[in-house]
């Protein structure tokens, strides 16, 4: 069945909450108030790394209207974290790794006392030397930052498929390169936060801004050592998570040690400030050295990362995992080595964030392919067709590629912006650029990840869908909706979603690694099949007629043959109800895809995706060289993310991951000063891209259905952002043949270029 | 020492004992219970915040409520009349400019804001109106596009 007959899948849909969201009713984390609600606020460490000796809080409980202070004191001190081995946070500690570490936390009437108390805090630290250069901190001798750490290094991973030396030895050309990809900021537009109740049997219930509520069950059921059973969490509204709230933040656990406390509802909501120092997306330096035959096929490739973790874990053994593994997708590299490291030091801490671990290397080698043309005189989308994977690959490392339509994707974005003639284009600072990459849709590299939805039929017909998948604004509630729909053939509007609130919807990991729509939308599509199985088997009792013959369409259900024997689908649900003793009309799906494997504990060998996206992204600029600025003039994606569920969601996220790259590309950075603090923690000196910066996307779809997802559909969330980045980069070695390796590339790096190659050149 | 505040939302006259120093942004929200208007910097920066004061977009978050004494304030959910929402929010929600939502309150109050004052904005006059709104999950291009399919040939 191909898109055009279907009636929801492949259709422009608007989000089913849009009119909620554009109204104001929406509610997120922020705007909600309980009675007798407390307004929390947490204590950050001034020194990045001291040893907290003693808290006199005594003046503060002293404050009228302070009803709580809590300290590292008052936290079991049972570790939490992303990964069972790498479990190094308590929420408030008793040894501060970075500068603004949660060290206490005050409840009190209202945000000023809050604020008040904070100041009448008296805390007693022992200062410990500090370490902030990842280079500096592996260093035998470097100040230690966790104990169970040597050298600092949390995560060191490393692949070596094939046999690397023996293909350098074929090669016909080998460039070695240095790159270093910055640190930035997710800036979602709205802080995260969190309420906090706790009713008198000791029930807890925690509304929050957060992608993955299980995950925060898990980690604060640890930390305040309570029973799962005991603890609730709802996602509220979430605006907007990039990967920087797929993690348990301390003010989750400080807000329900308080209300614990204090036995009071209680908020905590963070100000920019405190937002923007909770996680940050990774720096990476990055070695490449890739070796290529006369005909431009890639024999050899290795790969050397050493990223900074900051003061914890976080996502850190996935993120240098996933540097590694992403190397591997979009192109055919028969020998295959990579050094990953990840080393804590006394910053605020790296986390995931959209295309985690993958745009650092990405940008590293894409941009060396570029230069590997040039020195081979190869077109750069050539080099790339040369290489690009295929369906049906297995690559070195494992993984398989059940579609990919990458060399489709070249092969159009290049037609679509007439690439041939615009390279050739000379005289002007204009200039194009190409990249290609590639995506996992969920990788699973330990535990579970399977995505669980109910879906309950109402006796008017009306439909319920309860799913684990948290949607964060990128629209997962409404394409769960449309499966349901298409299934069902019941409008939208029949169909109202609940999602992601740990006490009455399925089980799921989160929201990450771009797994929603392939797992929670697989999970959906089998409970609505479950709901269909039922109710075709009654209507075709009442039409008639074999269940298999009975057709879901247009709020009716009717005979395939012969449409006039009919039932609408709201009686069908009514008289299902009451055939018999009575039924309910409940649907359950589970899934996981069976094609994975864990990477091998020693090698990484594995599938770890049921599935890949691919994708290649042209971009367009313009370079003035008196100023060195950089417009990008526009983007031209070839995207494989199979079968499309909702072009407007699509669109989406291809607009918003051009934007991010362009602000991770021209003008993002986090800075810290001599003592490891954050220096710009605030949206006027973090500059993300404006409706002035943002050029129009042209976005061609290439997919062909893939044979697991969900009515064919692949992950698009992540895998674009991962290729906007090299590809403006590029675009600016065309237009004016400098080429930076230091991401951002800021007007004075553009211009201390080409003054540095007018010298080269004129001598 | 609290003062008392007259002002007009969404039509409707109220007054307020407030705090000299409590910003419009806190008081539409938490005296008011105006929460569409967000604070995503309280330092200007974002958008999110953006109202109408006598029609005009202001940073409400910046804006001492007593500032707006007398005047008519104008939120997200006061441009839905009669259960209608306005072509503006209707817009944004059929093009597609909406993904978290967070910034959305701001933006349909700028584009709002726009659009009274020019019928027929171009793209670059969209584009400057909405370039104190910042959005992380668009792009802009779907919120540019909504606003334009609004913008009325003279």
């Amino acid at each position: 069945m191909n898109s055009e007959s279907y009636a929801y899948i492949g259709r422009k849909q608007p989000q089913i909450d849009g009119l909620a969201k554009a109204t104001g009713e929406a509610k997120f984390t922020t705007d909600l108030v309980l009675p007798r609600m407390l307004i929390g606020k947490l204590l950050g460490s001034p020194y990045p790394h001291a040893r907290v000796r003693n808290v006199d809080a005594s003046r503060a409980l002293a404050l009228k209207g302070v009803k709580a202070v809590v300290t590292g004191k008052d936290v079991p001190g049972k570790k939490y974290g992303v990964f069972v081995s790498r479990m190094d946070e308590t929420g408030l500690t008793v040894k501060a790794r970075f500068v603004g570490d949660p060290v206490a936390a005050v409840a009190a009437v209202d945000e000023e006392t809050a604020m008040e108390a904070l100041g009448l805090i008296s805390v007693d630290y022992e200062i410990l030397p500090a370490v902030f250069d990842p280079e500096e901190a592996m260093k035998e001798g470097a100040p230690v930052i966790h104990d169970e750490y040597e050298r600092n290094i949390v995560a060191d991973t490393h692949y070596d498929f094939g046999d690397v030396e023996a293909g350098f030895r074929e090669c016909d050309h080998i460039r070695e390169d240095n790159f270093f990809s910055q640190t930035v900021s997710h800036a979602t537009l709205e802080p995260r936060g969190v309420l906090a109740d706790c009713d008198v049997a000791g029930k807890l219930t925690l509304w929050t801004s957060t992608q993955a509520p299980f995950q925060v069950r898990r980690d604060i059921i640890r930390a305040l050592d309570i029973p799962a059973s005991k603890l609730r969490v709802i996602k509220a509204h979430v605006g907007g998570g990039f990967g920087g709230k797929a993690d348990t933040y301390p003010m989750q656990v400080a807000a329900t040690l308080l209300a614990m406390k204090t036995g009071r509802p209680l908020k905590i909501i963070a100000t920019r400030e405190e937002e923007i120092n909770v996680r940050r997306r990774a720096p990476m330096s990055i070695f490449t050295k890739t070796g290529v035959k006369k005909d431009g096929a890639i024999m050899a490739q290795y790969l050397k990362i050493l990223a900074d973790s900051g003061a914890y874990s976080s996502t850190s053994i996935l993120m240098m995992y996933n540097s590694g593994l992403t190397c591997m997708i979009p192109y055919r590299i028969p020998n295959f080595k990579y050094d990953g490291y990840q080393i804590y030091t006394n910053k605020m801490v790296t986390g995931a964030m959209r295309g985690h671990g993958a745009n650092q290397p990405r940008f590293a080698v894409e941009s060396q392919l570029d230069m590997i043309a040039e020195d081979i005189g190869m077109d750069p989308a050539d080099l790339r067709l040369r290489n690009a994977s295929q369906k049906g690959d297995t690559t070195v490392s494992g993984l398989h590629f059940v579609s990919c339509e990458l060399s489709r994707s070249i092969e159009e974005s290049t037609r679509n912006v007439g690439w041939k003639e615009k390279r050739r284009q000379k005289g002007t600072n204009r200039g194009i650029g190409i990249a290609c990459g590639g995506f996992v849709c969920g990788a699973r590299i330990s535990g579970h990840t399977a995505s669980g939805t109910n879906i309950h039929v109402h006796e008017d017909g009306g439909v319920t869908v309860i799913t684990g998948s948290a949607d964060i604004g990128q629209g997962s509630n409404s394409v769960m909706a449309q499966f349901v729909a298409e299934e069902l053939g019941i409008p939208l509007s029949d169909i109202s979603v609940i999602a992601a609130d740990t006490e009455t919807t399925p089980i799921d990991n989160g929201t990450f690694s771009s797994r929603v729509t392939f797992y929670g939308g697989n999970a959906t599509l089998l409970a609505a099949r479950e709901v269909k199985q039922m109710m075709a088997g009654i209507a075709a009792t009442l039409l008639k007629s074999n269940a298999e013959d009975i057709v879901f369409r247009d709020k009716l259900v009717f005979v395939r043959d012969d449409p006039s024997r009919s039932i609408p689908f709201g009686k069908l649900a009514k008289a299902t109800e009451g055939m018999g003793h009575g039924r309910l009309i409940i649907g359950q799906g589970q899934w996981a895809p069976t094609n994975t494997q864990f990477p091998d504990k020693k090698t990484k060998w594995g599938n770890v995706s049921g599935s890949y996206s691919f994708a290649t992204q042209i971009a367009e600029v313009e370079v003035d060289t008196e100023t060195g600025q950089v417009k990008v003039i526009s983007i031209t994606i070839g995207d494989d993310c199979g079968q499309v569920i909702n072009p407007l969601s699509v669109q989406g996220q291809a607009d918003g991951s051009v934007a991010m790259g362009i602000g991770h590309a021209l003008l993002e950075q986090l800075l810290f000063g001599s003592n490891g603090q954050l220096m710009n923690p605030s949206l006027l000196d973090f500059k993300i891209p404006t409706a002035m910066e943002c050029p129009p996307t042209t976005l061609l779809e290439v997919g062909t259905p893939d044979p697991i997802g969900p009515y064919g559909a692949k992950e698009i969330g992540e895998g674009l952002l991962i290729t906007t980045v090299p590809a403006i980069c590029n675009a600016i070695y065309n237009a004016v043949g400098v080429r930076i390796t230091e991401l951002p590339i800021t007007p004075e790096k553009i211009l201390k270029a080409l003054d540095e190659k007018k010298r080269r050149e004129k001598p | 020492m609290k003062r008392r505040l007259e002002l007009t939302v969404n039509d409707e006259c109220l007054d307020v004992e407030i705090e000299p120093h409590r910003t419009l942004l806190e008081v539409l929200r938490e005296e008011l219970g105006f929460t569409g208007a967000k604070e995503g910097c309280g330092l200007g920066a974002c958008g999110a915040c953006t109202v109408l004061v006598d029609g005009a977009p202001v940073l409400s978050c910046l804006t001492l409520a007593l500032e707006v004494q007398g005047k008519t304030v104008t939120t997200v959910e006061g441009l839905v009349k009669n259960g209608q929402p306005d072509p503006v929010q209707k817009a944004f929600v059929d093009h597609g400019a909406i993904q978290c939502g967070f910034c959305t309150p701001g933006s349909v109050m700028s584009a709002k804001a726009l659009l009274e004052k020019n019928s027929n904005p171009s793209g670059q006059e969209i584009r400057e109106a909405l370039a104190g709104n910042l959005c992380r999950c668009t792009g802009y291009q779907k919120i540019i596009e909504a606003v334009g399919s609004l913008a009325k040939p003279r």
